[in-house]
């Protein structure tokens, strides 16, 4: 659904590009992790694709479409983002916050119908945050709030939705329940693609991975395919050993000490 | 309604309360304040200041008599317009950019303003007496020229009895008080005259407008207040006792001058703004335009001054 | 913000004209007020209720609501509580213009036009000063170009009254310390036009400013252009508040306050956060034209000094809640 092919970027000013000939396929029904060390190129793709960090070269397509020839509403319709960090200025209401959502949707005059109020409505019950509708956004918990921002992704209502770090602050139970709540995604036919540096959990539940190095990829396929030891360790710079545990029925990687 | 490109203003910034100014051309004399609190003596022929002041100068310090000075720094447009008139002009080798009047003043040589002067400049001139505007801001001046051994003092006109015992100051300044008296003789009599003339007439009200933006105004403690008195007519605003002060054209309206006098710049710009029209003798076009080159400063042409308000306000009333 | 509140904020507006234009060195008794409003009353009364009162009211009213919506906007959209109208350089641009035309003596009428074109050259400027510096749409680099330009204004204000005369420097500063005493009716349209088309505008863009609200990222994610977006704003919450300026002179601290009285109220979707603004801030300009009038009889202080009293209470509320 989302298909990258030879996406060069380049910072202005910048000795050598961010990213060089990145290429994959973030597919409906799946989840799609793009992981790496810090500095490999996985925000400066997440901005690649909403259209904020220009591309020197390569093409991004959503169905086929290229984006630079979409209108940034258009794409905001079928895109939703969901950035790492969100500090509001001036705190709204949940319910207002994902309302905000529809924007890409609304008309000249702004006003909400019968199509945005059912999006809104699927998009708190899905994610589980109708109870807290009437509640300030900075009075929520750090897991609260992360939900609630899922929440305001999918009432856009589109068929991808990219995140950020998604479970970044958050502690095991709500990283395990953000997971959880992305695979329910996938498996009701949105395309998740997310950028993450907690391997462990990509691995179980996606679908696809993509390992960045230094802007290039190094490996991409089934999360068994690129959890292998070497090429981890040279991406990493760090000596480490791929388990599998039977209870987890996924690869794990952990880290040696030197 | 800028009064800037007629020959009077009387500059004040209220707001900072200042004092009034006899203004010229383009006069700076915007300063801080000093609210005269003397009771108007009106100009009749009686000896002007109490014995107690009547050797001290405007900054309060002792005249020093007993010069002859022949080479004069006068950097006050008043006390340059006076020496003329005392004959003593011959002797003056500087003046204050703003002291125009009378013509013959042009002749003598510009040393720079007459607020914080320049006083290498005064310096330079070589003098043996500097008479400088007695404000404040000029202290540090006066300060700096009698470190220098020249002798120095400030005057500040505000009112027709100050003229009076000033000028009899110059007088015995330049050691000429016989002439220094017949100025202030032919001032006072012709005040007096002009009193006179109209003491039995009845006096209107006048309003006399000096700045726009803020709405400024003569008050009663400035010598328009008291040649109007004079003339037979009366200040709307004589019982402020600043020599003028900050109004709002609302206030003037409550007044309800009979009569405005005004500019002639102004006069123009008060006709056609809709606020001033507010003012019922606006309304009904009774503005009087004084002759600035008169009526501006309290020098030795107030007596005219007084006459020409006179026939302003009761044409023909004096002979 | 629930209907009651709203009905409140106009009430709050119409009583407080009333009282402005009733209360004054004269005191107009309500009766006597509305037979002068309706063109029957006494000579005086009506004189000074029809040409001098509610003219002033009026523009106060005008320029408080343009402040207010702008300061408003400008908050929003850089999501920063302390952004206010005169941001990008405008009333240091308006104030060039003004003490330039003061010099030059061009006159009552000349002087808001050159004043709106000082602020309009100012906001340019800061424009591209953030281009130059490579930052068109970023909001720190637009804000830091805005205070180059201020500064920059300042300078240039003091070189040319360094050596005024004293009148120039009077006007100059009267003018900067704000004044609705010298309303007139073709002034008031003018601002009247502006506040239609440039507020008008920001309520229809109120929206967007939710959405810019939410930060840069987010913002572009939800299919917003934002350098186009902020760049509309900036030009026309400036062109409101310079045309306050020309109207008024500078009235400070209107657009810093009046949207988190506002947000305090219950505000939060910009639209209700601008109309409120638009609603607070005349109630605000024509109470503090009001005390301007009454706190010093017969003189008036300038309306700017007033406001910026009023805001000293209010940062130090502030202050308070924050630590």
């Amino acid at each position: 659904m989302i298909r990258l092919e030879d996406v060069v970027v380049r910072y202005p000013r910048a000795a050598s590009a961010a990213v060089t000939g990145v290429s994959f396929v973030a597919a409906r029904g799946a989840v799609t992790a793009v992981v790496g060390p810090n500095g490999s190129g996985k925000s400066t793709l997440v901005g690649a694709l909403i259209g904020r960090v220009r591309i020197a070269a390569g093409r991004v397509c959503v169905d086929d479409v290229d984006t630079s020839d979409m209108a940034r509403d258009a794409l905001a319709r079928r895109i939703a983002v969901v950035t790492q960090r969100e500090e509001l200025a001036f705190p709204l209401l949940v319910s207002e916050y994902v309302a905000l959502g529809r924007f890409p949707h609304l008309g000249i005059w702004r006003a909400a119908g019968e199509t945005d109020r059912r999006a809104i409505i699927d998009a708190t019950q899905m994610t589980a945050v109708t109870s807290l509708a009437e509640r300030r956004v900075d009075s929520l918990s750090g897991g609260e709030w992360q939900r609630v921002r899922f929440a305001r992704a999918l009432a856009q209502g589109g068929d991808a939705i990219v995140l950020d770090e998604p479970t970044a602050f958050l502690d095991i139970a709500h990283e395990m329940l953000v997971f959880e709540l992305l695979h329910r995604l996938a498996r009701g036919g949105q395309a998740v693609l997310l950028v993450s540096h907690q391997l462990n959990l990509v691995a179980r539940f996606a679908d696809q991975m993509v390992l960045l190095d230094r802007g290039r990829v190094a490996a991409s396929g089934a999360p068994a395919e690129v959890m292998q030891a070497e090429v981890l360790e040279r991406v990493y710079g760090w000596p480490l050993v791929v388990t599998r545990d039977p209870a987890v029925g996924a690869p794990a990687l952990v880290p040696l000490r030197r | 309604m800028a009064t800037r490109r007629t020959a009077v203003a009387f500059r004040v910034a209220g707001i900072f309360s200042t004092e009034l100014v006899p203004v010229f051309r383009f006069c700076r004399f915007a300063t801080l304040a000093f609210i005269g609190g003397v009771a108007a003596c009106s100009g009749s022929s009686h000896a002007g200041a109490p014995h107690g002041l009547a050797n001290r100068d405007d900054f309060g310090d002792t005249v020093p008599f007993g010069l002859t000075p022949s080479r004069i720094v006068s950097l006050n447009p008043t006390t340059t317009e006076i020496l003329f008139a005392m004959g003593a002009g011959a002797r003056l080798v500087g003046r204050s950019q703003y002291d125009l009047f009378p013509a013959a003043a042009a002749q003598v040589p510009n040393v720079g303003p007459a607020l914080r002067p320049n006083v290498e400049a005064v310096l330079g001139a070589r003098p043996d007496l500097v008479i400088l505007y007695g404000s404040e801001d000029n202290r540090p001046s006066l300060a700096r020229l009698r470190e220098a051994g020249i002798p120095t003092v400030g005057f500040k006109i505000d009112r027709i009895d100050q003229f009076v015992r000033d000028t009899r100051l110059l007088g015995r300044l330049v050691n000429d008080s016989a002439r220094a008296e017949g100025v202030v003789d032919t001032v006072t009599a012709t005040i007096a005259r002009v009193r006179h003339a109209t003491a039995t007439l009845p006096h209107p009200t006048v309003l006399v407008p000096t700045w726009d933006r803020p709405v400024i105004v003569i008050g009663g403690g400035s010598y328009l207040s008291e040649l109007l008195d004079a003339a037979g007519a009366r200040n709307v605003y004589a019982d402020a006792p600043a020599a003028s002060l900050v109004v709002t054209l609302e206030d003037i309206v409550r007044r309800n001058p009979d009569l405005v006098l005004a500019a002639p710049g102004q006069a123009t710009a008060m006709r056609t703004s809709p606020l001033w029209r507010a003012v019922p003798a606006v309304r009904a076009g009774h503005i009087l335009v004084y002759d600035t080159a008169i009526v501006s400063r309290p020098s030795v042409r107030l007596g005219e001054a007084a006459r020409s308000l006179a026939d302003l306000i009761h044409p023909g009333a004096v002979r | 913000m629930s209907p009651l509140r709203w009905c409140a904020l106009m009430l709050a507006l119409f009583v407080a004209a009333l009282l402005a234009i009733g209360i004054g060195t004269i005191n107009i008794p309500p009766s006597a007020l509305f037979d002068a409003l309706r063109g029957s009353g006494s000579g005086l009364t009506e004189t000074v209720v029809r040409t001098l009162r509610v003219p002033r009211v009026v523009l106060a009213m005008l320029v408080g609501a343009g402040l207010g919506m702008s300061g408003a906007a400008l908050q929003g959209t850089m999501r920063n509580p302390l952004a206010e109208p005169y941001l990008l350089g405008v009333s240091g641009g308006a104030a060039v213009g003004a003490v330039v035309a003061t010099m030059l003596g061009l006159g009552a009428v000349l002087l808001p036009v050159a004043a709106f074109v000082g602020a309009l050259v100012a906001v340019a400027a800061a424009f591209s000063v953030a281009h130059v510096a490579g930052g068109r749409g970023d909001a720190r680099v637009l804000l830091m170009a805005g205070v180059v330009v201020g500064a920059f204004a300042n300078a240039a204000i003091m070189v040319v009254l360094a050596n005024a005369e004293s009148n120039t420097i009077r006007d100059a500063l009267w003018w900067m310390m704000g004044s609705v005493a010298d309303a007139t009716w073709p002034q008031i349209g003018i601002m009247g036009l502006y506040l239609l088309v440039g507020g008008g505008a920001l309520v229809a863009l109120g929206p967007r400013v939710d959405v810019l609200a939410l930060g840069e990222e987010a913002a572009a994610g939800l299919g917003l252009d934002v350098d186009a977006a902020m760049r509309w704003i900036f030009v026309i919450a400036s062109l409101v508040a310079a045309a306050t300026v020309a109207a008024a002179g500078l009235v400070g601290f209107v657009g810093l306050v009046v949207p988190h009285i506002v947000r305090a109220g219950g505000a939060r979707r910009h639209r209700e956060v601008l109309v409120g603004s638009a609603l607070v801030g005349a109630t605000l300009v024509v109470v503090s034209d009001l005390l301007a009038r009454m706190l010093r009889p017969p003189a008036e202080l300038p309306v700017g000094a007033v406001t910026a009293l009023i805001g000293v209470p209010f940062f130090l509320t502030k202050l308070r809640r924050l630590a």
